[in-house]
């Protein structure tokens, strides 16, 4: 869709691949710094003011901080899973990035099947948090994993549910496409209970709060990142964000518009501003959640997936399947 | 994995809890042996705080043991002040002024006050919410804050002397506990709000650990823990001490003896101590703050008990003296050690997270039940 | 039990020795000396009575080790004190079974006075640590430890001279 008329495809490919990685660290520096703020915001304390003005540059020291730190391995662990662990974590995080769409003319590649590129990629991060786990050889951390895979396959399916929801509306995995089929009405509107039902999913996908079992710090003190340190610890922190972003993103494209906003001048390209605006937004939101509930326990995320959402996500493809159909 | 074979059932393994977890507040370790997340049994290992307390106390005059009963329950000093000024005054027949029976009963609610605020803010955090502790230790600071000014510290009081306290308290004291009367009202709304209504929060724990007074018999649970179970017993009426007769106040039941019913009895506590001292800063009688004793004061041959309420239930001082200054032998009954006690009995078939909630609920205070 | 006179009842008739005493100079109300073999019917007639255990503490006396047992009522307000002089190999009969809170009390009693409680499921020092099981903290020195009598109060000892002998020719 996206002809490249002044770019050589390999520059393309470079440029995009180097502005992933931009996005993927500026992110979690971002969100590093406004975690703090505005948690510090909500507990009527003012968060890091230290270093640089209103503490911009704590994230900063804090990133020296965790890359000079030791490794420390545990002597027992199996050391080949503990090592890649992280690694799995982090490496396709910023993959997803080259698919979406930031505004129509800023997108990597817009695959036919770019949704389901995203949700494949995004999978592959249950695994290195399993993979962390056994690694480990530690009781809490396994404990960690086991939550994490049981509750990341469980809130798929309310999650995809609802995805084919809006792709029997818009007849496209193209992201572009889904965009675009949103020019007058937003999905929000036309499908509330999808947006919140698909927006919790997120919330446990990413294992946030209130459903941030697997790290658990009062019960299994950090889940799967127990024995981690130094880098390994800040690689999954990383890409805990990047997920976010990404999960923040997909609920964009889907339900809030995408790039579509009040008219800006060049908006094949600035548009992407409004974007952002929306991804923060959400990202605040998602913030906002963590610090003001109390974690769930084991069985009622199970049963909050299965007896609700998992039922409201199928009446509501039934209903879609039916509006669509007349 | 280290997979223990338990009475041959190899699905069994052990998780060990603490000395260092975040939910074991201090240096409590228990030992699970866990089916999946099911705790089987849970076993408590006591000690890794212990600083025999009881000895000290026989190897020096029993003034200079006043000190070492703030660093037992270090949310309780005042409290456990007033136990052991109590069980010195009752073994050698001193009184105290009235003045000073009205200022311990203040600062020992304050005391109360402060440490149902840190409770409060820590069983929300175990559950997992990390916001309320931030406003649970604002107020608390306030309370901090009064207390440093007229006793000089602000955990490890040593503010209750025989006969009396160190200081009287002045009009700025008075009106700083007012004001903060008045805030900590308004601020009860907010928890009622943020807390009490959360539904991720009563669903965790309404229904958990429930408890029965034939339990609390007969571990000797005290506190209010057991007046969740619907049991009205407070040392402060039950067998009244100081000048709490004087005061007009509700014991607060609650009848579930869930954990639930334990927090509503707590929060409602708090309330009942802003009562007491409302009405204990209108009464205050004038007067000297310390009775007239003789400089040296040797506590005669015989034994005599003071049981207090402490923010986590019965505290109980039993001196036993022989003629001289020194005591010939101290026990201190601690409420933690046997509200601890009833663990894993409570907790026996609780998923891992339901215990940290359970424990939270407890209030234990280990370097108390360590000594 | 409903009251603190049909305690005093029903713990004559077990036998024992209750004295009613003073509670602004001592802070109990009942004061009662058992024989060891008087210590499980005792606790089980206070489990039916309604009654908890406060706390159990041992005392270094002479002639021997006297455990003392605090007991304290929800419904109405009677706080007593059971004393009971160890037997000659220096144990007890546990009561564990009877409180359940007490096995902790006797695990603790045992690490610092080293009271054998008889039958306790699981006798482990609880706040000493594993090789600590021999010290024995509260045990009095050969020049600390005084007679019985020098911690009683006057009055008492006098009173108490001849029965204080009987029960003490008893346990020998």
């Amino acid at each position: 869709m996206t002809e490249s008329f002044f770019l050589p495809d390999l520059l393309r490919i470079l440029f995009t691949f180097v502005c992933a990685i931009v996005i993927v660290f500026g992110n979690a520096v971002v969100m590093g710094y406004l975690e703090r703020k505005l948690a510090g915001r909500f507990q009527r304390r003012p968060g890091p003011m230290e270093i640089g003005w209103q503490g911009v540059l704590q994230l900063a020291v804090d990133g020296v901080k965790l890359v000079g730190k030791q490794l420390v391995i545990p002597a027992q662990s199996d050391k080949v899973l503990y090592r890649i662990a992280p690694i799995v974590s982090f490496a396709p995080a910023a993959l997803p990035l080259l698919v979406i769409p930031f505004s129509p003319k800023l997108q990597g590649r817009d695959f036919d099947v770019g949704l389901l590129f995203i949700l494949a990629i995004v999978a592959i991060n249950v695994l290195a948090i399993l993979i962390a786990g056994w690694g480990s050889n530690n009781k809490y951390s396994l404990l960690g994993a086991m939550r994490s895979v049981a509750q990341n396959v469980a809130y798929e399916i309310p999650m995809l549910l609802t995805l084919l929801s809006v792709i029997m509306v818009t007849n496209t995995f193209s992201l572009q496409g889904i965009v675009e089929a949103q020019e007058r009405i937003w999905f929000v509107f036309l499908m509330p209970v999808a947006f919140i039902v698909f927006f919790i999913a997120t919330l446990a996908e990413t294992n946030r709060a209130p459903f941030d079992l697997p790290e658990a710090e009062s019960e299994l003190t950090a889940g799967f990142m127990t024995e981690y340190s130094g880098m390994g610890f800040s690689l999954f922190f990383m890409a805990e964000y990047t997920y976010m972003f990404i999960a923040c993103s997909l609920t964009v494209i889907l339900f809030l518009g995408g790039w579509h906003g009040p008219p800006l001048p060049y908006a094949d390209y600035t548009s992407a501003i409004w974007f952002f605006l929306k991804v923060y937004f959400l990202l605040i939101v998602m913030i906002w959640i963590r610090w003001t509930f109390p974690r769930v326990r084991f069985d009622q995320l199970m049963n909050f997936c299965w007896k609700y959402l998992v039922p409201f996500s199928l009446v509501h493809l039934l209903v879609t399947a039916v509006v669509v159909k007349l | 994995m280290n997979t223990s074979t338990t009475q041959g059932n190899t699905h069994r393994y052990v998780l060990n809890m603490g000395p260092q977890h975040p939910s074991t507040h201090g240096v409590l370790r228990v030992i699970l042996e866990m089916e999946g997340e099911y705790v089987v049994n849970p076993q408590p290992v006591l000690g890794y705080g212990h600083r025999m307390h009881e000895k000290m106390a026989e190897s020096r005059s029993w003034a200079g043991f006043l000190p070492n009963t703030a660093r037992m329950d270090y949310l309780a000093a005042l409290v456990y002040n007033h136990g052991y000024v109590g069980v010195v005054e009752r073994l050698a027949g001193i009184e105290p002024t009235p003045r000073a029976e009205y200022i311990r009963v203040i600062t020992s609610e304050l005391n109360r006050l402060q440490s149902h605020l840190l409770w409060l803010g820590v069983l929300v955090l175990d559950l997992g919410a990390f916001t309320p502790i931030m406003y649970t230790f604002e107020d608390r600071e306030k309370i901090l804050d009064i207390l440093e000014d007229v006793t000089g510290s602000r955990l490890t009081y040593c503010y209750m002397r025989v006969g009396g306290v160190v200081n009287d308290i002045d009009d700025k004291f008075v009106e700083r506990t007012r004001a903060y009367i008045e805030w900590q009202r308004s601020r009860m709304p907010m928890y009622e709000k943020l807390v009490t209504g959360n539904i991720i929060f009563r669903k965790r724990i309404e229904e958990l650990g429930e408890f029965t007074p034939d339990l609390s018999r007969r571990y000797g649970v005290t506190g209010p823990v057991l007046r969740a179970s619907g049991v009205p017993y407070d040392i402060r009426r039950a067998e009244p001490y100081s000048a709490y007769p004087e005061f007009d106040f509700e014991i607060p039941v609650e009848h579930g003896g869930d954990c639930m019913a334990t927090y509503l009895v707590r929060v409602r506590e708090i309330e009942q101590s802003l009562r007491i001292l409302e009405q204990a800063l209108d009464k205050l009688p004038e007067g000297p703050f310390r009775a007239k004793t003789p400089k040296k004061i040797k506590l005669p041959p015989g034994d005599a008990s003071f049981a207090v309420e402490s923010p986590r239930g019965e505290l109980v001082y039993h001196m036993t003296a022989d003629g001289s200054d020194i005591p010939y032998r101290l026990k201190i009954r601690v409420p933690s050690f046997s509200n601890l006690s009833i663990m894993p009995e409570l907790c026996r078939g609780m998923l891992l997270s339901d215990v940290c909630a359970c424990m939270g609920s407890l209030d234990l205070v280990i370097p108390e039940i360590d000594r | 039990m409903e009251s603190r006179d049909s305690v005093i009842a029903a713990l004559e008739s077990l036998p024992a020795t209750v004295r009613e005493v003073d509670f602004k100079q001592r802070g109990y109300h009942l004061e009662v000396l058992l024989e060891p073999k008087r210590l499980r019917p005792f606790a089980e007639l206070l489990r039916t009575g309604g009654f908890y255990l406060s706390f159990i503490s041992g005392l270094h006396v002479r002639p021997a080790i006297e455990v003392s047992y605090q007991f304290a009522n929800h419904d109405f307000p009677c706080r007593l004190v059971a004393r009971v002089e160890v037997e000659k190999d220096n144990s007890l009969p546990t009561i564990s079974d009877i409180f359940q809170g007490a096995d902790w009390h006797e695990r603790e009693t045992k690490d610092f006075f080293g009271v054998i409680f008889r039958d306790h499921p699981n006798l482990e020092p609880l706040l000493l640590a594993e090789d600590m099981a021999d010290l024995k903290p509260l045990l009095k020195s050969e020049k600390t430890l005084k007679d019985r009598s020098a911690v009683m109060r006057p009055e008492e000892n006098e009173e108490e001279k001849p029965s204080a002998d009987a029960a003490g020719g008893e346990g020998a």
